[in-house]
């Protein structure tokens, strides 16, 4: 006999709850994005088409084009202006949202840069694809390549947590005047149908109210200069103050998805943590979608458990500890990287190494799996598991060919 | 005529204390430009000289927004600004670029071309003082042929002809472009007057005075930019809907030597060996000229011209 794996919030299936204000659709995840910016009334949005995140921006110009959102939108001449325009809009008081992906994210990396230095609130949905050579699938090199970008990041594991999280973002980046970016995975989710609920308009608009005036906007009758050149002194300060709020980023995110749980009903953690607890033997440490398929392949699996991260920039070393508190100090970690980023080590275990560090000492192997969109079935997950236990080295690359 | 006693400048829009080298074109224009835009206005500034002159944190040599942005993407940036300012009902309000050659020939073209074609409603105005001064005088497209520069120096001085900046703004049917001179006071402020009273997006060219870069004098910079309108180097001119306008016809003939041989960048080319590329320099000239004659319509001109 297989004892079941314990859950702590994901409900099970034949337990959904029927929402209430909620209407239940068939979306796409870029449909469900798009939705998300739709009700969080966004302002400004600047576009630019990049597969496979092309259909989160038609998706909007054609809500503006509707009289379904009142926001301007407007077909900009590469990812480099998009993100320009955007801080434009922001520093104007807007309410901004846009999508990209790829080489988009990583032609933006100049003004990715600016946006955060200015302290300008905004979201972005990148829905993750490697770097050319051409390739168009699933892949978070792209990201996690920009954890240094200065963005809050959190990686959705399904279309409904996309959603949501967009909805919690506005949140969190309006009160920290940090810029958050909401990751997807491409096709699995970007072009994937989901049952998603989604909330109504008056339900969003009690939670998220306008974007409040902030310091860092234009005011025509008290007329500053911003972003000239700042002097060594006020330059280190300035970082002093942004990491003073990059501090609050964990405690907040926590406290605003309890407030949206007891708003829309549905939970989400920095982190989630199933069947992980003094029994356990083996973590598998995964973000996006590549969480669900481990969610279902552990059940068979009574000392194996699953970490599974959301909140990945900056990274949530209290959360991690908090859920990894009654592991054995003989638990295995096996961090499950969809990035390749030219170190030995993949961005999953680095950050696992980084939050770990002085606290607990387990042994951690790597596993690149899925990188450049190669699928990860659950028969991926079980040659993980079975390494993990039977063969273990520090790096894997699962069924190279 | 305005009598000579008589200030061009009525209400000043700028803070004494810029911090531009003796004899830039910079403060000059922008006292001009601030003088007839008003307050009203919400400045973007890419990298260049005048994102140093206007002053470090927290200082802002005008009476406006500035907005600092990165350097290939001003276009961009002023066209989310304006959009928000246009949500928020200040459509009076003036969204204007002040750029230089490096930032609009080369690193900030693609921005400026998206935001062109798309029509925004923005006014760019790129100081030309042909090469990237703020960095120390190297090589953009904008620099003329046989100049000197950190990039070109010595023997290896530039050997390309600057881009047509003016024809690739006009190919994108722009409801006005010019350009302007620090010599003729008069037609600038009249074409500022005339670009801010327009809807869409317009585009003013200024000849910008460098004594470091130019290796000039700063005591001429005006002379040597008017040097630089009578020799036709740098010709005024309107486009409007790709319609030309020559705004200004030099009396006399006056060879493009008088203006180069007050510039140090060209005086490498003052020997007997390198006088071939002063005629080069003389016979572009010529038929850049001749070619705004044409667009102009003013053939007639030409034939005019051309006969002795």
């Amino acid at each position: 006999m297989i004892d079941e794996p314990k859950t702590t919030t994901a409900p099970a299936a034949e337990e959904t709850p029927r929402y209430r204000r909620h209407q239940e659709r068939i979306l796409k995840g870029n449909f469900a994005a798009a939705e998300a910016a739709r009700l969080c009334r966004v302002g400004f949005v600047p576009a630019y088409p990049i597969t496979p995140q092309t259909t989160i921006v038609e998706r909007l110009s054609e809500m503006v084009a509707g009289g379904e959102l009142d926001a301007t939108y407007i077909n900009m001449d590469s990812e480099h202006s998009v993100f320009a325009a955007a801080m434009g809009a922001a520093l104007g008081g807007e309410r901004v949202f846009t999508a990209t992906a790829g080489q988009g994210l990583f032609y933006a990396h100049e003004v990715l840069q600016a946006i955060a230095h200015f302290r300008l609130p905004m979201v972005m949905c990148n829905v993750g694809r490697p770097s050319i050579p051409w390739n168009i699938w699933s892949d978070q090199s792209d990201s996690l390549s920009q954890r240094d970008a200065g963005w809050i990041q959190f990686y959705g594991e399904s279309s409904q947590e996309v959603l949501d999280t967009i909805i919690m973002s506005y949140l969190l980046s309006e009160q920290l005047n940090i810029p958050v970016m909401v990751v997807l995975d491409a096709f699995y989710q970007s072009h994937t149908s989901e049952n998603i609920w989604v909330p109504d308009q008056e339900l969003v608009d009690e939670f998220l109210p306008p974007r409040r005036p902030g310091a860092m906007r234009i005011d025509l009758g008290h007329p500053r200069a911003f972003g000239g050149l700042v002097p060594p002194e006020h330059y280190y300060k300035f970082n002093y103050n942004w990491w003073k709020d990059a501090q609050k980023v964990e405690a907040l995110s926590d406290e605003i998805a309890g407030r949206f749980a007891r708003h829309f009903g549905r939970a989400y953690g920095n982190v989630e943590a199933v069947n992980i607890g003094p029994h356990t033997r083996l973590v598998l440490v995964a973000v996006s979608s590549i969480t669900t398929t481990a969610r279902g392949v552990i059940r068979k699996y009574p000392d194996v458990g699953l970490l599974k991260l959301r909140l990945l920039r900056p990274f949530p070393k209290a959360s991690v500890l908090k859920v990894l508190e009654s592991l054995p100090e003989d638990a295995v970690l096996a961090n499950v990287e969809r990035n390749f980023l030219g170190d030995a080590e993949g961005a999953i275990q680095q950050e696992m190494k980084r939050a770990l560090y002085g606290s607990r000492n387990f042994r951690m192997l790597d596993f690149y799996a899925g990188v450049g969109g190669k699928d990860v079935p659950p028969l991926t997950i079980e040659k993980i598991i079975y390494r993990a236990k039977n063969e273990p080295k520090d790096f894997n690359w699962i069924d190279v060919g | 005529m305005i009598p000579v006693h008589e200030f061009l400048i009525k209400d000043e829009k700028v803070f004494s204390g810029a911090l531009g080298c003796r004899g830039c074109g910079w403060s000059l224009l922008v006292r001009h430009l601030s003088s007839i835009l008003g307050e009203n206005t919400v400045y973007v500034v890419p990298a260049c000289c005048f994102s140093i002159i206007s002053g470090p944190y927290p200082l802002n040599e005008l009476k406006g927004n500035i907005v600092h942005t990165v350097f290939a993407a001003a276009s961009a940036t002023a066209t989310g600004l304006r959009a928000s300012l246009d949500r928020q009902g200040n459509k009076d309000t003036t969204v204007v670029i002040l750029a230089g050659d490096g930032g609009t020939f080369d690193i900030g073209l693609q921005a400026l071309s998206g935001a062109a074609a798309r029509g925004e409603n923005i006014l760019y105005i790129v100081n030309n003082n042909g090469a990237y001064m703020n960095t120390g005088i190297q090589t953009s497209t904008a620099t003329p042929y046989g100049a000197v520069t950190t990039t070109n120096p010595n023997g290896e001085f530039k050997r390309t002809w600057p881009k047509d900046l003016m024809g690739i703004v006009a190919a994108h049917n722009l409801p006005y472009a010019a350009t302007c001179s620090l010599a003729h006071l008069q037609d600038l402020r009249r074409k500022m007057e005339k670009a801010r009273d327009i809807t869409g997006f317009r585009l003013l060219m200024v000849d910008g005075p460098c004594p470091p870069g130019h290796k000039t004098d700063p005591a001429l910079s005006i002379s040597v930019a008017r040097l630089a309108v009578e020799t036709k180097l740098f010709p005024l001119f309107e486009i409007e809907r790709q319609h030309y306008t020559l705004n200004y016809i030099p009396e006399k003939v006056l060879p493009v030597v008088e203006c180069l041989k007050y510039q140090g960048r060209f005086k490498h080319l003052f020997t007997d060996e390198s006088s071939y590329i002063l005629e080069e320099i003389q016979e572009h000239t010529d038929r850049y000229w001749q070619q705004l004659l044409a667009r102009a319509g003013m053939a007639g001109a030409l034939v005019q011209e051309a006969a002795p």
